[in-house]
């Protein structure tokens, strides 16, 4: 009774679930790195991002006021205060309850709030659950730090637009940054242009224009996708410094466009090559160019195939940084780009990994919006090829 | 619509460019620096118009470091100073060496990489005054000549780097509050060291936090632990022979000094999360376990540099404080120091890059960047007054206070020893994978292969 067919399989459950499982699976990393774009670097590197979402048991390390705030009350040398808002590392932890505390690293929960403790130096210290304290000696407190005190306290989730200031806002970074935006475009949009062009005339006529040697010239094609762009870095930039193109926006233009070539006239002969061959037959035969074909007839038909691999090269060329390191960032260091932009920021030893999260998640928005943009005429120009 | 488009990025593009003219830290005339040097410098040389390229490794924070100093250089000279830094220097500065398209000055973090391209032509030779002056006002003067002087292509030796900033790696940084919370003394010899090492162990405390993770290049901080305990267990003479590979790497003496870190590193005793936590922390994350609540170790032995991976509102001095990683009592080798530094070459002769290496040797261009951070000099006549803050001051007297100083000796060694066996050997013994022996005789091997 089950195979009766228009009725709805008992395992579609099945599928669905398995779906919104590899969904997860590949937002998870993404899910990540956005969380701890929003943590401060020593979160990240105490806690996992995961954890960022719940209140958690956290023993933090504050200090009272210093030596200087103390006051003299019938004869006693007292500090008083509360110790989240003395230490700027306690800031926003304000509400969390402690729960236990100490002031050696021998044991930092050996007291319970309202407890006081005998210090080393001499004198008490008595802290609340609120973080109130009160420091008491019969002696003038000394030095030139305020006393250390490990605090144990349910710490509620917290996060932090600071990540985001400092790769936007913070000093120049705005303007660098901007800068650098505006110097990506510069490179992106005509290396993602000029190969189309190219490869759409290339294309076309290995696609449908008969002459002698054009498997050959095909294989040859395809021969090339697998040499790697590494081996043509240092010979390349000797031929443009050679022929006075030397470091700069035309530059990586020739590079980006050769080194995407291979796969754009691949991707697209092998579209074109689909096309249906009346078409084509029947444009000759109306006396219609060569030109004409490609123009009226396989320009339109490939808007899917342009549009698919206009987004590779797009995303490619804008997440690039060994091309443009190569061919277009000179010593001035005036045509900088974004991905240049954000290794930058990671300072000289790198393992900034809240800066990388935040910077990752900039970079990101431009290519999100292109693919957003062009899945629009991805599905139009798909429906067009289909319902003929 | 397109054509407004690219007239907005022509015109943003433009107008990013213009802002450059950076303002200096430190007015002239004001504090305790050595002004003389500055105007003496301004009024014997102008470079105005032209333009100078320095291309280094330092980005973020070191990178507007370096810049206002160069600024000093523009406000004397009237040269237009461009600074560039890349996180692969190395790699970068090769291509653009072989391809033509060289800055004028570039900084070298390893002597090793400065003297290939010494070899291949690519560097222009600094000039005898330039060594007689840093025989004459460095300390330990002829050792920095020597590891700035290298053969040219043809053969002869030369001077072609010039060592500005200088990093020591023979430090071991600890919390002195948790010192002071167990009672403990900073131990003046290695004897005292490994007593306090056991002593730890004893109390239920962990005392190393050691890290070897550095993405592509993991392993390097276990050649650092290495070398140091070389200069400790071995006379000088002994380590440049090894570093120059005219004693074999898997010697007794190496293999001891490497077992000498075995019995820190190998020990679940003696390192925070266990001797197989070792190979895999990163050595950025790994010195965050001082100051952990409660403490995950007490002790951390690395470069002058650490601090900038303390966590936030770390003050070094307080917070955190360092002693020199102490050398045996009973082997009598004195206090041997273990360092590094970045040298300057031209790479693309021009006159303002010679000006600039001779603005640099001007006191105050080591003064400016040492009373901002992060930098040490050998340089005999600066005021060492002028350190940022103590902990510098600090380091700068164990530099100059070295019975014997020796270079990063994995920075000397060729790069696929240096910057590739050596890294991964330490790995492999640091993981247990392999004995000190086997690792030795590795890397050996290896450095047989370049020859």
């Amino acid at each position: 009774m089950d195979n009766i067919a228009g009725k709805k399989s008992s395992l579609t459950w099945a599928v669905h679930i398995s779906v919104a499982l590899l969904v997860l699976l590949w937002l998870l990393p993404t899910i990540g790195l956005f969380v701890s774009s929003f943590r401060t670097a020593d979160q990240i590197s105490s806690t996992g991002w995961w954890k960022a979402l719940f209140p958690t048991e956290q023993t933090l390390t504050l200090r009272t006021k210093t030596a200087e705030a103390q006051t003299q009350e019938n004869g006693v040398y007292v500090i008083e205060g509360n110790i989240y808002e003395d230490d700027p590392a306690g800031e926003g932890k304000g509400e969390a309850d402690i729960t236990s505390w100490g002031i050696s690293s021998r044991d930092v929960s050996a007291f319970a709030p309202g407890d006081t403790a005998e210090l080393r130096g001499g004198g008490t210290l008595t802290l609340e659950a609120s973080g109130a304290y009160r420091m008491e000696s019969v002696e003038e407190f000394s030095g030139s730090r305020g006393q250390r005190v490990f605090v144990t306290a349910e710490v509620p989730p917290e996060f932090t637009l600071e990540n985001y200031e400092t790769v936007l806002l913070s000093g120049n970074a705005t303007d660098s940054m901007a800068k650098a935006f505006f110097n990506t475009l510069t490179v992106t949009i005509p290396a993602t242009i000029i190969p189309i062009l190219i490869a759409a005339f290339a294309a076309y006529a290995l696609a449908w224009m008969d002459f002698p040697g054009r498997a050959l010239l095909i294989a040859f094609v395809v021969a090339l996708l697998v040499v790697p762009l590494q081996l043509a870095l240092i010979p390349l930039l000797k031929l443009h410094l050679g022929i006075g193109i030397g470091k700069g926006y035309l530059g990586v233009w020739l590079a980006h466009t050769g080194f995407g070539m291979p796969l754009a006239v691949y991707l697209l002969r092998n579209y074109m090559v689909g096309l249906p061959r009346d078409i084509i037959e029947n444009a000759r035969v109306d006396g219609a160019t060569e030109f004409q074909i490609f123009v009226r007839i396989i320009l339109p038909l490939s808007f899917p195939a342009l549009a698919s691999f206009a987004i590779f090269q797009f995303l490619w060329t804008w997440n690039d940084l060994l091309v443009a390191i190569v061919f277009l960032i000179d010593a001035t260091g005036d045509t900088t780009v974004m991905t240049r932009q954000i290794v930058e920021l990671l300072g000289t030893r790198g393992g900034n990994w809240e800066i990388l999260a935040t910077a990752a998640f900039v970079s990101i928005a431009v290519p999100l919006l292109v693919f957003f943009a062009m899945q629009k005429y991805l599905v139009r120009g798909l429906l067009a090829g289909s319902v003929k | 619509m397109k054509s407004t488009f690219y007239a907005g990025v022509a015109a943003a593009a433009l107008t990013a460019g213009m802002a450059q003219a950076q303002e200096l830290v430190f007015t002239p005339g004001e504090g305790d620096f050595n002004w003389d040097s500055y105007n003496s410098f301004a009024d014997a040389n102008d470079y105005s118009g032209q333009q100078v390229t320095v291309f280094g490794p330092w980005l973020g924070p070191d990178q507007e470091l370096v810049e206002s100093v160069l600024a000093y250089f523009n406000a004397a000279t009237g040269a237009d100073v461009r600074y560039t830094g890349s996180d692969s220097f190395e790699q970068q500065i090769v291509v653009d060496a072989e391809a033509g398209s060289a800055p004028n000055v570039a900084v070298f973090p390893q002597p090793g990489l400065a003297a290939d391209m010494a070899s291949r032509g690519f560097l222009t030779p600094l000039g005898e005054d330039t060594g007689e002056w840093v025989a004459e006002n460095y300390a330990a003067g002829q050792s920095w000549v020597d590891l700035g002087t290298y053969a040219g292509p043809d053969g002869n030796d030369d001077l072609y780097g010039f060592f500005y900033k200088v990093d020591v790696k023979s430090l071991v940084w600890y919390v002195p509050e948790n010192f002071e919370d167990f009672g403990y003394e900073i131990p003046q010899s290695m004897e005292e060291l490994k007593a306090l090492t056991d002593q730890m162990v004893a109390d239920g405390e962990t005392p190393w936090c050691i890290g070897l993770g550095s993405g592509g290049a993991t392993g390097w901080p276990a050649t650092d632990w290495v070398e140091d305990l070389m200069l400790r267990t071995q006379e000088p003479a002994v380590y440049d022979a090894w570093v120059a590979n005219e004693m074999p790497f898997d010697d007794p003496a190496v293999v001891a000094a490497i077992e000498e870190f075995g019995y820190f590193a190998l020990n679940d005793d003696y390192v925070a999360g266990g001797s197989d936590a070792v190979a895999s922390t990163d050595f950025r994350d790994s010195p965050k376990g001082l100051f952990s609540a409660p403490p995950q170790c007490m002790m951390h032995r690395q470069a002058s540099f650490i601090p900038a991976f303390f966590p936030e509102g770390t003050e070094v001095g307080v917070d955190v404080d360092f002693f020199y990683f102490p050398a045996y009592e009973e082997k009598d080798l004195g206090s041997p120091v273990l360092g590094a530094g970045t040298l300057w070459a031209i790479t693309n002769d021009s006159p303002v890059a010679h000006g600039l290496i001779d603005f640099l040797q001007t006191p105050i261009a080591h003064e400016l960047w040492m009373a901002q951070q992060g930098f040490l000099t050998p340089h005999s006549g600066v005021n060492t007054e002028l350190y940022a803050n103590a902990a510098l001051r600090g380091m700068g007297e164990i530099l100059l206070g070295a019975t014997t100083f020796r270079f990063d000796g994995s920075d000397l060694m060729p790069g696929g020893v240096g910057a590739g066996s050596f890294w991964t050997g330490m790995v492999d013994y640091a993981s247990g994978a392999k004995s000190a022996e086997e690792v030795a005789s590795e890397i050996q091997s290896s450095w047989d292969a370049l020859k």
